[in-house]
């Protein structure tokens, strides 16, 4: 039974978005053009130069592609099903999520898991795509491959908790849209979405290896194109499963808080 | 004991920051706020029994909505206890959530992007329904609520009035045996209201379902419940039935007459009240304890004026109800 | 001139209650300051990489996310809330502006004080100060004039950008994704020298989302580049004109739009 119900929640949101033709289509149109410009973008800007930041043209092209596959997994409308917990709060029907036997935090983990891998299918998608036409470079090996993998799927539980937590900020202001616009970029600039953080100063990349959002792409990017070795591989994910423990026992005590200010203040 | 609502002595009080008024007020607000308590709900007690729909009514702001709260398991009370099917609801929240099923107003329960058939599958796995049964009780409320001619729609198409069916539907689709309702007819059109008191009705007539109703339509309040509790600033002022009511607050009766001089000077015999007047229709009411019965009155106005028509009324609820809000207390708006 | 007033007084009761919240307002404060660490180092981190990036000295190129930036924070306070609105016209709030007798477009943009913009601006403000301090270039009246209207021209361009996305919005459901890929579009490819893109991507960049008016062709014209930017130096010189032709254009869709508007959820 607990199956059924995790299935349920899941698919929400591809559901919704199965039933929103208009918007997968801005997903396709939004994720092709963000690809061209990407590549052309690193592409140019290697015109004069072989090694930058430790990263020829191909690590650094492969790279930013990578990056905006992957970023795909969780940018979707968020807002249109209404179930943000931003909105819940707005609309006064969070109260809801407290009226069911099934804990709030249990729900808002499967409906994120469900919308992964709706995202992972687009990003796998375009990944196939991309390396058809040459736009990516395949794994060094096999190895190189799997430990990607595995650190990608790391990778996505450190964010998956990165952005509970932006949700969970909900909970004590309801005005913060503005300040989440900001942890949006933040996370994008520090994760390596916008550059690879290779391409940062020293002192930016002492200060990202005290902070989460590293770990969510830029570690498995850069095992993927050769950037970080093999050997020091176990540290990495050593170092990302760190942070998914210890942001998993974070957010379960926000959770905890959440529910009590919830039933303090009534929704 | 399964379906019953017992409260005792249940209150609820709030921390508040009180707004300095002006510019410089708001920035010392924020340096230094100003805390103060405000009683939503003091000392309220009562008890529903099973199979029993109840009226909670007040005025706006009276403590109705975090009565329900607590009742609810949304709210913890500062001080007194409820128990809602045996459970208490704020202590054993996830036990007490399969036991009510609960509508409040206009929000929605429902995902917002998904057809309203699709929202019921999710409810039933997360509440855990068998399939047939589900499809069983889907089949029940679709005879009185008409939902199958617009189920497949998606949530953010439906007007507000097929929204709240299937808000309600979805609210008892795991068979609870308690039900909440918080203003659920607010908004909507008349055919639509009385679909819904249908509904209402057959689910604690036939199915037996504890309810626990807030609502400001008298006619609903008239049409589904035989006792009422009325609070007001927090604190409970009656709980009884209708007529208990209407004797407390309202006049017993009305007497309608027609005149045949629409001109007439009209002074009421002693003991009688004239409530309005409009050219030549006239409604008396009793006045004070001393007051005739109706027949007595009857006679009455009879020998004093010369109509042309006549015609005796149980008072309006309506009036009855802004009667007692108004006695319950000083400044009952915006309380 | 009782408009300005009416302006005026909304205007300050809607920075009040942003101090109302404090906890918000707090956070604020906190979070610009990562924001304007992260920003600066954005900007800077690939030009000091691509040393001669399009043809371009670095100090040059520093010019273009200065004025990307100040043109940016400017919208953001002057014309700001038409970005996003999507939600909002999505959740019925224009069916309520358009009952009362004040153009939707100013009720619109006085919703609530833009806190960010200071933010925003102070970052832009001290990019620019950098990018001015660094430049080798001769900063005469007429150039420190044309720069002010480039400045100028690139919020009107921004700001019909988001209008006509919000003038979407008014009938697709959909439009509010793209107002925010539009955001990041600006924010990522706003800051280069286009030319170091193929031919055709930098067209599209220019004529499919015109971003290349807002400060890239501002500032080759500024730094003797113009005569390689793809386009017809004339084009190119005259921005700021595009920019204020494309916000008439923007707010005659938008009337149209609100016009043709026909409510959500029926």
């Amino acid at each position: 039974m607990a199956v059924l119900h995790a299935w349920r929640a899941a698919r929400v949101t591809p559901l919704g978005e199965l039933h929103a033709p208009p918007r997968m289509t801005a997903v396709l149109v939004r994720l092709i053009v963000q690809v061209v410009l990407v590549a052309s973008l690193w592409n140019g800007l290697y015109d004069r130069t072989t090694v930058s930041a430790g990263m020829s043209r191909e690590q650094a092209v492969t790279y930013a592609v990578l990056a905006v596959l992957a970023s795909r997994l969780r940018e979707l409308d968020q807002y249109a099903g209404r179930d943000t917990v931003i909105q819940h709060m707005h609309f006064g029907t969070i109260v809801y999520w407290y009226l069911r036997p099934l804990s709030p935090a249990r729900y808002h983990a499967l409906r994120a898991l469900g919308e992964q891998v709706y995202g992972a299918a687009w990003a796998l998608a375009g990944y196939v795509v991309c390396l058809a036409a040459g736009v990516v470079q395949p794994p060094g090996s096999a190895a190189v491959g799997g430990v990607f993998v595995l650190s990608m799927l790391l990778g996505q539980l450190v964010l998956y908790h990165v952005m509970l937590l932006l949700d969970q900020m909900c909970f004590w202001t309801v005005r913060n849209s503005a300040a989440m616009l900001i942890l949006i970029f933040a996370q994008n600039l520090m994760s390596g979405v916008y550059a690879p953080l290779w391409f940062f100063p020293a002192w930016f990349r002492t200060l990202s290896t005290f902070l989460p959002f590293q770990a969510t792409l830029n570690v498995p990017l850069s095992l993927y194109v050769g950037r970080i070795e093999l050997s020091d591989a176990p540290l990495q994910l050593a170092i990302q499963a760190g942070w998914v423990v210890l942001l998993h026992l974070f957010t379960r005590f926000l959770w905890r808080r959440a529910a009590r200010r919830v039933i303090s203040q009534g929704g | 004991m399964i379906g019953s609502i017992e409260v005792r002595s249940l209150s609820r009080s709030f921390h508040t920051t009180v707004r300095r008024p002006g510019f410089t007020g708001a920035l010392r607000s924020l340096v230094n706020p100003e805390r103060a308590v405000k009683h939503a709900v003091s000392d309220i007690s009562f008890d529903v029994a099973p199979g029993e729909l109840l009226a909670l009514l007040g005025p706006n702001g009276a403590g109705k909505s975090t009565t329900i709260k607590m009742l609810t398991g949304i709210l913890t009370p500062t001080s007194g206890e409820a128990r809602v099917a045996g459970v208490v609801p704020y202590e054993d929240r996830e036990r007490n959530a399969r036991n009510i099923g609960a509508v409040f107003g206009q929000r929605t329960q429902l995902w917002w992007d998904l057809p309203v058939r699709e929202s019921f599958a999710i409810l039933r796995d997360i509440y855990e329904v068998p399939g047939a049964e589900h499809a069983a009780r889907l089949k029940e409320f679709d005879d009185i609520l008409e939902l199958s001619s617009f189920w497949d729609t998606r949530v953010r198409h439906l007007s507000l009035g097929q929204r709240v069916r299937c808000d309600l539907a979805a609210a008892l689709l795991h068979d609870p045996p308690v039900v909440f309702l918080d203003e659920p007819t607010i908004g909507m059109d008349v055919v639509v209201k009385e679909q819904v008191r249908e509904f209402l009705r057959h689910q604690v007539e036939q199915r037996g379902r504890t309810v626990l109703l807030t609502t400001h339509d008298m006619t609903e309040v008239e049409r589904l419940a035989e006792r009422v509790v009325l609070v007001n600033h927090g604190r409970l002022v009656l709980d009884g039935t209708l007529d208990e009511i209407r004797r407390k607050y309202g006049s017993t009766w009305q007497v309608r007459a027609t005149l045949a001089d629409a001109h007439t000077d009209v002074v009421p015999p002693p003991g009688i009240t004239l409530l309005r007047q409009e050219g030549p229709q006239v409604v008396f009411g009793p006045d004070g304890p001393d007051a005739p019965t109706v027949h007595q009155a009857l006679k009455a106005v009879i020998e004093r004026y010369e109509v042309t028509g006549i015609a005796i009324d149980e008072a309006d609820l309506e009036d009855v109800m802004r009667a007692a809000y108004v006695h319950a207390g000083p400044g009952a708006e915006g309380a | 001139m009782n408009a300005v007033k009416i302006a005026w007084r909304v205007t300050r009761l809607n920075f009040r209650s942003q101090l109302e919240y404090r906890t918000e307002f707090l956070l604020m404060v906190a979070i610009g300051a990562i924001w304007q660490v992260s920003v600066i180092v954005f900007a800077t981190v690939l030009l000091t990489r691509f040393t001669g990036m399009g043809g371009w000295d670095s100090s040059d190129v520093l010019l273009i996310p200065a004025t990307r930036m100040l043109a940016h924070g400017l919208f953001v306070l002057v014309l700001g809330r038409m970005h996003g609105i999507g939600r909002f016209i999505q959740e019925g709030q224009i069916d309520v502006y358009l009952l009362r007798p004040m153009p939707v477009h100013r009720q619109v943009q006085l919703q609530y004080f833009p806190t960010n913009a200071i933010g925003d601006l102070t970052v832009a403000t001290g990019l620019m100060a950098g990018a001015l301090s660094r430049s080798h270039l001769d900063w005469n009246a007429g150039r420190v004039t044309y720069l002010v209207v480039c400045l100028v021209g690139g919020m009107l361009l921004e700001a019909a950008l988001f209008t006509a996305v919000a003038s979407a919005s008014l009938r697709f459901p959909t439009a509010d994704y793209w107002s925010r890929w539009l955001e990041e579009l600006l924010g990522t490819f706003g800051s280069y020298p286009l030319n170091v893109l193929p031919k055709a991507v930098g067209g599209f960049l220019t004529f499919g989302i015109p971003l290349a008016f807002v400060a890239y062709f501002p500032a080759a014209v500024l730094t003797g580049h113009g005569h390689d930017t793809g386009v017809p130096y004339w084009l190119a010189a005259a921005s700021p004109l595009i920019g204020v032709l494309a916000y008439l254009a923007s707010r005659l869709l938008w009337r149209w739009s609100l016009n043709h508007y026909t409510g959500v959820n029926g």
